[in-house]
């Protein structure tokens, strides 16, 4: 009378595995869930003695005592029904418990018996403590993506009864062709001008050094930053695991194959909490945009017009890569290993500049700049004023031949993955990433290029941090020219000293 | 205790009451004008006692008629709607209960506030003579008197990049060769010409508020108030309390004016609160010097219609200590303007076109028009050139640049040079002194005209 099956919940975007014990006595007929489950979780009475009905099997007329072990653990959402449908049945003697032995389950039941998939199937399979688990067939190629472990999955719960009791063969999942996702359409080559933001979004993508574009509306920030994530190389085969686990866990929609192969492009509207961006909740902790564009782009148009309390939660994952959500009860830890890219205007009225152009008073512009604190403002390390097109660039005929060319996004992209391959060679992912001894081995300024920084040092236009960012932008300006020896020449750290452009023109002041 | 009270106090005391301003204390006071200056009273002090018939008082023996009610008003004849001196002198003695005058006054004591009254000793000598001098006038600060060589650095509020630059360098010259920088404190041109004063460390600056010491306007100046009085004076015809409403501007402007010797308008629209400054300047005789602009800048109209109307052109030290008669290298001739061509110097040998080397004075070659005395003050603190004629890329970008600030974007449009090629020679630029990146690209040729023996930065 008594039956377990394995399954797992949800923390963050990590599974925890849960045994779901069943027990049957004599008694009134009642249906009891204990072990912590949230609404979604204790709802699953109801759906498995209707999904238990409609598949014509016997709902146990006796007292079903349902523990979700541990019980110290918070058991969220649906993804447990499949498990204490099971039980039920194991214990009820409906199927044999031998053909549970060593196998997990995952899935919510629908009314009719379907089996759903649920969101964070490729964080919960890899916490199952089992051989072999059964997943709803649509979640079958995402739980593939875990080695090692033999998927079975099933569309309904009467067929799944079926291949249990070894009536039918377990249906055929075969992993979905892993096909290449083309890159986006948005290709560099529809930029018209722009050498200058089309340089630093280049320099950006190979360094994973991050990036904000300031300039009027109608410069096209907004169209160069949407091409960045066609010109970052693929996912690595560990990046992609990770990207595909957040995005499964926060219920993003999986591609095809079920892993997710191109960087992710994230673009929260500016009216997102903190909550949205970096992640949480109190019952299911959901990843926040923040961990949704890991190894990927969290791109923020219209930077100024984000409350400064959500933007300053940015401050922690940029430096850490991990975002780490406490609650009362538990506390997650998320990746948030990003590339920030932003944009915003100079001023309220978006004119900035060029004088006479802006209608802005002193008192605006300057509040306007202190919404966006100084310490974020310092994590961009490269940053480009952004004026209007040329008219005439604008109305010349689209030049298509550049599309093959080095302006088109291909051939931007075959430069950044050979930077990238480089930062790789130094024990790095990007040469942002450089740090201490390694960033002493291959950022070492030339004599001349020492004397630009110490100009800059002295005139209180660098600080120390400044510096260190300088040089690894100076490393990726140096890699993208050809010039991969460790010593910085002069005209790169030069270079990204002024990709780094000045922030005290956007904090407009006397 | 209150019989130890000076008679500042009393004064402090009395102008702490409603609609009881300073020229209606000076009616009550008694006190006149010692003489009559190059201006007639004009809108301020409308109560003015007129035929100065009444006797001077103390300010403590008006106190004690307001604190019993028998102050009465003298007031004008011409005035339209004269207030009526019973319902006034009601009003104060209603309010004046609630004065505490040893607090109020040990409150300036404890600002270091010190209080002149007209005609009385200690009033600055300076501003005495003028026609609508301050019938009360507070300071505070570290150099109290106003003597000295003065000069007024004002403009818009609203400047440009450049113009906060020129006025930045304008007040460092000054202040370096031991004049007095005199400006309101506003934001834009006020601000950055005592900033540079405050940086070169010389003449003790002067700041003319607009409200009382206790309410800094605005309020993001509030350090730069506490740096003038740290190092000089500032100045209010308000007592501490007054808070900046914005009828006071223009006639703290004329307190400007009137204490000048010579008024510089650096950058200024059409209408504004400078050209007011500017006319009051001109009624009472002082020289009105303007900065020339583009004429693409807003900023610059009033500055350029200044210049139409006959004002001294100002482009660059020399030209304000001319007119300042003070002018001791290079300039001989009439005072204003002191623009002569052909003075000997490294300029004079016109250098290399386009890029010629870091120092300022050699590298005017750029500008043969504005060239020779300006690069005859500077040439000899130059550094020396260091790279000699280039014809490289560094040519074609500093070709490229222009005077007004402009996005890197637009120099790499103009020059076709690959962004980074063209990032990396601006870069070496600056550092050579001939470009500056401040809000943009821009020549820097012509940089420090206003201070030449000034840091980099």
């Amino acid at each position: 009378m008594l039956a377990t099956v394995r399954s797992a919940t949800l923390l963050g975007v990590d599974g925890a595995p849960v045994t779901v014990e069943v027990h049957l006595a004599n008694g009134l007929p009642s249906f009891t869930v204990v072990g912590l489950p949230d609404a979604a979780c204790r709802e699953s009475r109801d759906r498995v003695r209707a999904a238990l009905v409609s598949s014509g099997l016997d709902f146990p007329k006796t007292r079903i005592t349902v523990n979700l072990a541990p019980s110290g653990v918070r058991k969220v959402g649906s993804g447990l029904d499949l498990a204490v449908a099971l039980g039920i049945l194991a214990a009820a003697g409906q199927i044999d418990g031998r053909a549970l032995a060593d196998t997990a389950a995952v899935g919510e039941l629908g009314l009719d018996g379907t089996l759903r998939p649920v969101p964070g199937v490729l964080a919960l399979v890899s916490a199952v403590r089992a051989a072999a688990v059964i997943v709803p067939s649509a979640s079958a190629g995402e739980a593939m993506l875990v080695p090692g472990l033999v998927v079975r999955g099933a569309s309904s719960l009467a067929e799944l009864v079926d291949a249990l009791a070894g009536r039918t063969p377990w249906p055929a999942h075969r992993p979905g062709p892993a096909v290449a996702l083309p890159a986006p359409v948005a290709d560099l080559a529809d930029v018209r001008g722009q050498p200058v933001a089309r340089w630093a979004l280049e320099v950006s993508a190979a360094g994973g050094h991050h990036l904000l574009l300031v300039g009027p509306p109608g410069a096209g920030k907004t169209m160069l930053a949407t091409r960045l994530a066609g010109i970052l190389p693929a996912l690595r085969p560990e990046e992609a695991l990770e990207t595909t686990r957040v995005h499964s866990a926060g219920g993003l929609p999986l591609p095809a194959g079920g892993l997710v192969t191109r960087p992710p492009f994230r673009a929260p509207h500016h009216s997102a909490s903190v909550i949205a961006l970096v992640g949480g909740g109190s019952w299911w902790i959901r990843p926040g945009e923040v961990s949704f564009a890991t190894n990927g782009v969290l791109f923020l148009d219209e930077l100024a017009e984000f409350p400064r309390s959500v933007l300053d939660t940015l401050r922690q994952p940029l430096e850490e890569g991990v975002v780490r959500v406490a609650r009362a009860r538990h506390s997650v830890s998320l990746p948030a290993r990003f590339l920030l890219v932003a944009a915003m205007n100079p001023c309220p009225c978006g004119e900035g500049g060029p004088v006479g152009a802006c209608v802005c008073s002193e008192a605006v512009r300057t509040r306007y700049g202190q919404r966006v604190s100084g310490p974020l403002l310092d994590r961009f390390d490269v940053r480009v004023v952004v004026p209007r097109p040329d008219p005439g660039q604008l109305l010349a005929p689209a030049a298509r031949s550049e599309r093959g060319r080095a302006g088109g996004s291909p051939a931007a992209a075959a430069r950044v993955g050979a930077v990238r391959e480089l930062a790789r060679q130094r024990g790095v992912r990007a040469n942002a990433e450089l740090a201490g001894p390694a960033l002493d081995r291959w950022a070492v300024p030339a004599p001349a290029a020492a004397r630009l920084c110490e100009h800059r040092l002295a005139t209180g236009r660098l600080s120390a941090r400044g510096l260190t960012r300088v040089r690894r932008v100076a490393r990726t300006v140096a890699d993208l020219a050809g010039e991969d020896g460790p010593v910085l020449g002069e005209a790169h750290v030069a270079a990204a000293l002024e990709l780094r452009a000045d922030v005290t023109v956007l904090r407009a002041g006397s | 205790m209150t019989a130890e009270l000076p008679d500042e106090a009393y004064v402090v005391a009395l102008l702490s009451l409603p609609e009881l301003w300073p020229a209606r204390l000076a009616a009550l006071l008694g006190v006149v004008r010692p003489t009559a200056g190059p201006c007639a009273p004009g809108p301020v002090g409308p109560d003015h006692p007129g035929d100065g018939s009444a006797t001077e008082r103390s300010a403590r023996d008006v106190w004690e008629l307001v604190v019993r009610g028998r102050a009465r008003l003298e007031v004008g004849r011409r005035r339209l709607h004269p207030p009526d001196p019973v319902v006034l002198a009601r009003r104060w003695t209603a309010a004046s209960a609630g004065v505490d005058v040893a607090g109020l006054w040990a409150g300036c004591v404890r600002a270091g506030v010190r209080v002149d009254v007209l005609g009385r000793p200690g009033y600055p000598p300076e501003l005495v003579a003028d026609g609508q001098a301050p019938w009360v006038l507070f300071r505070r600060g570290a150099v109290m008197d106003l003597a000295g060589a003065r000069v007024a650095v004002i403009g818009t509020r609203r400047a440009s990049p450049v113009g906060r630059e020129v006025a930045r360098e304008l007040g460092a010259g000054l202040s370096r060769v031991g004049v007095r920088v005199v400006s309101g404190l506003a934001l834009g041109i006020d601000a950055a010409a005592h900033d540079g004063a405050l940086a070169a460390g010389g003449g003790a600056p002067v700041g003319i508020v607009a409200g009382g010491f206790d309410h800094p306007y605005p309020l993001r100046h509030r350090p730069l108030w506490a740096q003038v009085a740290g190092r000089g004076v500032l100045v209010s015809e308000w007592p501490p309390s007054a808070r900046s409403e914005g009828w006071r501007f223009p006639a703290r402007n004329r307190i400007i004016a009137a204490l000048a010797d010579v008024v510089v308008v650096v950058e200024s629209g059409a209408a504004g609160g400078s050209m007011l400054t500017a006319e009051a300047a001109l009624a009472r005789g002082r020289p009105v010097m303007a900065v020339p602009g583009s004429v693409r800048n807003p900023a610059a109209t009033g500055t350029n219609r200044l210049l139409a109307d006959g004002a001294a052109p100002a482009c660059g030290l020399d030209d304000v200590l001319a007119a300042l008669a003070l002018a001791t290298v290079g300039s001989c001739g009439p005072p204003v303007p002191s623009r002569s061509p052909g003075t000997s110097g490294p300029a004079g040998s016109s250098g290399p076109p386009g890029y010629a080397g870091p120092s300022q004075g050699s590298v005017s070659g750029g500008s043969s028009d504005q060239g020779g005395t300006l690069g005859s003050t500077g040439g000899s603190a130059g550094r020396p050139a260091a790279t000699g004629r280039s014809t490289g890329p560094a040519a074609r970008v500093l070709e490229a640049l222009d005077w007004d600030a402009e996005p890197l974007e637009t120099v790499v449009r103009r020059c076709g040079l690959p962004a980074p090629v063209v990032a990396a020679e601006l870069v070496r630029l600056e550092l050579a002194g001939a470009a500056s990146s401040s809000g943009g690209w821009r020549r820097a040729d012509s940089d420090r005209r206003f201070d030449r023996r000034g840091p980099e930065r």
